[in-house]
This record gives C-alpha cells, structure tokens and sequence, in this order.
C-alpha cells in the first residue's frame, strides 16, 4: 500500500510568538513549561490543520511519532543542577516529566486528543527512523495515519540557546485514504525517507 | 503472510542475583525473594534515604567507574543474550540483516550526575575523551549507537524513549522490523540505573513508597526505583529454524496507544491501557480468551494499580476474574526502560516453566483490585499465551503477547 504526505509545517523557534497569535484558542490556552512543549505543540496544530484533520482528533487510529535530538539534554541539565545546587527542594515537580522526551509527544496527544501510538526516538543527526517507522505502521494498518515529525536544531548553537531549534512535522496516509476525504497530497516531501 | 517473530536468546541484569544467571534469577524471583532496602541515593547526597532495588557496587569490577554503570549494564547483558542465542557473532551474522532497538529513560544519566558534581556544568574538552572512555556519552542515543558499533550492526539501530512503555515499546518496534523483512535479527532491550535525578524526581511527585511496594494491596502506597538491563534476541522464524535455534517463544502481538489525558496521572478508567490491550490482540489474531497469564505493570502506586485492573476488567469482562496477573516490581522495584523488556522475559518464563511468579507483600486486599494476583506464593499453571503490559508518563500504554512456539 502506498502511503502519501497530505500535511507539512514547519516552525522555528525564533519564530514561535509570531505563530502562536494565529493558533487557535485550544493551543493559546494550553499551559506550558518549557518552549520546546510550545514548539511541538504549535507545529502539530499548523500540521494537522493543513491536512485537513479536525481538532480534537479524538480516535485510537491516529499516531504520533517524533524524532528529537540532544534539546532534551538541556532540559536535563537545568533540572540537575538545581538539585545539586539545592538538594531535594530543588527537584521541581513540574520540570521532572520534560527531562523525558516523550513528554513532548505527550502533550500533543493532551492538546489534541490523539489517541493511537505515541512513540518518540532520540537521535542525532537523521531523522529517518522516526520517518520510517511512522509510514511503516501505516502500511501495515496498525494506524491509518500518522503524524510525524521531528525536532532538532539547525546548527550549533551556545547551551541553553534554542532559538536555532526548529519543528518540522508531517501527515502521512494511505493514498486511498487521501483521496476518499479529497486531500491534498504534497508530492516534493520525498527527502523525509532519504 | 507476515514473518513469524521468535525469541531465541535471552540477557537479563536485575538487583535479583544479578550475574548469577537466568535460572538463579527466575528461581529466586518465583521464591518471592524482595530485594528492595532501604538505601542512600547512589551518588549525590540528598539528604536522606529511600527504599530501592539497586545492584549492589560489590557485584561490579573494581575499575568501573560510577558513571560506567549503563554502558557495563547493557553491554553485559546484550553479551548474554548473544551467547544464550547461540550466535557467532564474528562469523555468522549477516550484519546488513540484524540491528538493535534499546528503550530508555535516562540513558547514561550518571554521567551527568556525575559531570556535574566533579566538573560543574560544561565538561571540559579535554577530559571528554576520558570520561567517555567506554563509548558512551549522555545522549540518550548514545546507548543503542555504541552497542551496534561494538557488535557492527548494520541494520536499523535505534533508541526508544516512551517513559516506563520504553521496553515494551523497543520489543514492539523490533519485531516489526523482521516483520517487515528489514531485518532477520533484531536485538531488542532495555536499560536503565538507579541516579538521585530520578530518586528527587519521583519524590517530588510523592510516587515513592515509605517502605515496601505493595501492588495492587489496599494499602499501597507508591513504588520503590530499581535498575537493571535486559535483552532479548529477536529471529525471524525462517531464519531461526535454518540456524537450528532454540526457541523460548513468538513474539505474537504488540501494541501501543496514548492516553491523551494527562502527564504525569494515568486515565482512570484506563482508557488507553485497554486500547494497548485490544490491539496487541488484534495483532496477534488471537481472543481473548487463549490469555494464560498477565504480568502487569503493577507500580503499586494507587492510581496506577486501579487503573490497570480497570483496563484489564473493561477489556475482558467476567474472564478477567480467571486470568492471574502478577507484579514482579513487587521485588524489582521500577527500573523505567528495563522494566518492560525484564517483565516480558518473566512471560517468557512463565511460558517456558510453568510458573507464575508472585505479587509480594500482599496483605490486605482492595475492594476495586479484585483479580487473582497470584499473591504471595508462585503458582503452577500452564501457561500458554502471556501478555506483559507497560505505562508511563504522558499517557504511554503498550502490551506485548508472547505464545508458545
């Protein structure tokens, strides 16, 4: 079964503010604790929006499958160092589950309701596992479509600094199922798999 | 026809007689044998204890470092699975075909405990080369890369991190590949350590228990961490059989599916645990009602406890009374990425002996977790088809079937 890209976004964190005044009330209202949670979430609204799907997804058939490279690492590096600068009282309840980076995922499946498999690879440098994968699962039918995507940074950048980190996220589907709900399909995605 | 997937090697790491072996393990395991102590954290000083399954420092080679510990871990018990598998690796193993999935959490996180403590926050360059001495660095990739330079696979090489599904999910993804003919073995584990990031973490949470983890008993009251690694080997049925390879079990069905509820609380009626559930089943093409044995994830924390007894209710009504489900966390602790790859070897096992193992500390039960948990004391049963199933943070549900081969 051939699989199609039907949904792309692409957002940089530089740029984030500027998208976030035109998401809708769901993304605005959703409280978040770290700019990378924004990011994903942001991108994932863009990307589900251009494919047409509506919010919330609400179905255990849709997945989400994220490619994420070292951002994590310093998310895990401010936790730590205030547990060793302040012992105990400085493990923050609320920074704790972001030093996953499942996490991230996560609050795209809270945001939106996305119900079927929620998986996330670290990695660094390509991102075609994650890629791979996703369209693997909706070839074999385990999901009927899957937003993918991933998040890492264009160049190197000082520690802490992730204004050079950008979302870039995708929708693919089977070719039937794009063409039964009339959706556009992008044709020039094609170095997603490379 | 899809390609059958067969577990032909098992390696297995846990605080339980550690180095001792597969059977010394499943033996003291099926004996009730609690490890859990109350200890100090294993580097940075918080202050105060905490119950823990750890591995003890005496049962590691003098010159291992602390920060060494992930790397030793994994690669000790990947060594074990390969020699358990009866693989050459240096002869017979086409490479192109056979890659490695590992599941995570925190990875290498002692190395930056340690870092951090001796060096401040950025290493120096020139001690980098020395501190990573062993191949491994914090990224979480790093793991899986390392392993597949050390034994040069060559076939798909990836890390997972699905909070505590990590292990069920890198079996899941595994089988997947030989699945789909991109591999003929795939070596697929878990690993993670004990680290006083993890300990303040889940204090911070109130998810720790004051002394003993009492799954699915009234007065449950959080869990204790643990660490361990563990690995199995992966065969495609065609290739497993033309090696002449014993086989544990199949691999027959995994899933996955999201709560999309909450990051850090389960769903509480278990929503996505029984979609996880259901479509491990539908994978497999198995009913319902061929399910043996359930090792559940079984934190002993209050909410996940009654969560997984709903999904487990809601997904096999009046049956889910005859099926036993045990918590091996009971005497592991939680070991986050390992734990479901560890938990999925007790299925294994059970298939393979016989045995189920207990759920200790069983003393009092609770009117809403009212399945045979297999309490206390092991029990025989045939075991034919067995399901272990993981959850985690942000909402993370799997479930992997293993059947007799």
């Amino acid at each position: 079964m051939k699989n199609v890209i039907t949904g792309v976004s692409r957002i940089r964190m530089n740029a984030l503010n500027e998208v976030m005044a035109d998401l809708s009330e769901r993304t605005q209202a959703f409280r978040s604790v770290c700019d990378l949670e924004r990011l994903t979430v942001a991108a994932v609204e863009l990307v589900l929006k251009e494919a047409g799907i509506l919010i919330p997804v609400g179905k255990d058939t849709v997945g989400i499958y994220i490619g994420i490279d070292d951002a994590i690492e310093e998310i895990k590096n401010e936790y730590l160092r205030n547990i060793v600068e302040e012992g105990l009282l400085g493990a923050s309840p609320l920074l704790f589950p972001f030093t996953s980076p499942n996490a991230l995922a996560a609050q795209a499946t809270i945001v939106f309701d996305i119900r079927g498999e929620s998986i996330v690879m670290p990695c660094r440098g390509s991102m075609k596992n994650i890629a791979a994968y996703a369209d693997e699962r909706v070839c074999e039918g385990s999901m009927k479509m899957a937003i993918t995507g991933s998040i890492f940074s264009l160049e190197k950048a000082a520690p802490g600094d992730r204004q050079n980190h950008e979302a870039s996220f995708y929708v693919i589907e089977s070719a039937e199922s794009a063409t039964s709900r009339g959706a556009r399909t992008y044709e020039n995605e094609t170095e997603l798999f490379a | 026809m899809r390609e059958r997937v067969l577990v032909t090697g098992i390696g297995i790491i846990t605080p339980l007689r550690p180095f001792a072996g597969l059977d010394s393990f499943w033996n003291a395991l099926c004996a009730g044998e609690d490890v859990i102590t109350v200890k100090d954290p294993p580097f940075l000083d918080l202050g105060r204890k905490w119950p823990m399954a750890a591995i003890e420092r005496s049962a590691f080679p003098d010159e291992m470092r602390t920060e060494e510990k992930a790397g030793f871990l994994a690669e000790e018990a990947l060594r074990r699975a390969m020699h358990d598998s009866g693989l050459d690796i240096k002869s017979s193993l086409n490479r192109n075909r056979a890659g490695i999935v590992v599941g995570t959490v925190l990875g290498n996180i002692l190395y930056k405990e340690v870092t951090m403590a001796e060096n401040g926050f950025v290493l120096p360059d020139n001690e980098k080369k020395n501190r990573h001495r062993d191949g491994y660095n914090d990224s979480l990739s790093s793991l899986a890369s390392g392993l597949a330079d050390k034994y040069r696979l060559s076939g798909p090489v990836i890390t997972v991190s699905t909070a505590c599904a990590s292990g069920t999910d890198a079996l899941g993804i595994a089988a997947g590949k030989i699945r789909t003919g991109q591999a003929d073995i795939m070596i697929a584990g878990g690993i993670d350590v004990l680290s006083s990031f993890a300990l303040a973490g889940f204090h911070s949470l109130q998810a720790l228990t004051h002394d003993r983890v009492r799954p699915f008993d009234r007065n449950r009251d959080g869990l204790a961490l643990g660490e361990g690694a563990a690995f199995l080997i992966l065969e495609s049925d065609k290739h497993a059989r033309s090696r002449g390879s014993r086989v544990y079990a199949g691999l027959s069905g995994y899933a996955s599916r999201a709560d999309a509820n909450h990051l850090t609380g389960p769903h509480r009626e278990g929503r996505g645990l029984s979609a996880a559930i259901r479509g491990a089943f539908l994978d497999a093409e198995m009913d319902f009602s061929e399910l043996d044995y359930i090792n559940a994830h079984g934190t002993g924390t209050p909410y996940n406890d009654l969560m997984e007894t709903r999904a487990i209710k809601n997904v096999f009504g009046d049956m889910a009374y005859r099926i036993p489900v045990s918590s091996t966390k009971s005497m592991l602790g939680h070991s986050f990425g390992a734990a479901g790859v560890i938990e999925a070897i007790c299925c294994i096992l059970a298939i393979r002996t016989g045995v189920i193992p207990p759920t200790i500390n069983f003393h009092e039960r609770d009117a809403e977790c009212d399945l045979d948990y297999t309490v206390n004391v092991a029990k025989e049963k045939k075991v034919g088809i067995a399901m272990s199933q993981s959850a985690g943070f942000g909402g993370q549900n799997s479930a992997v079937l293993f059947a007799q081969a």
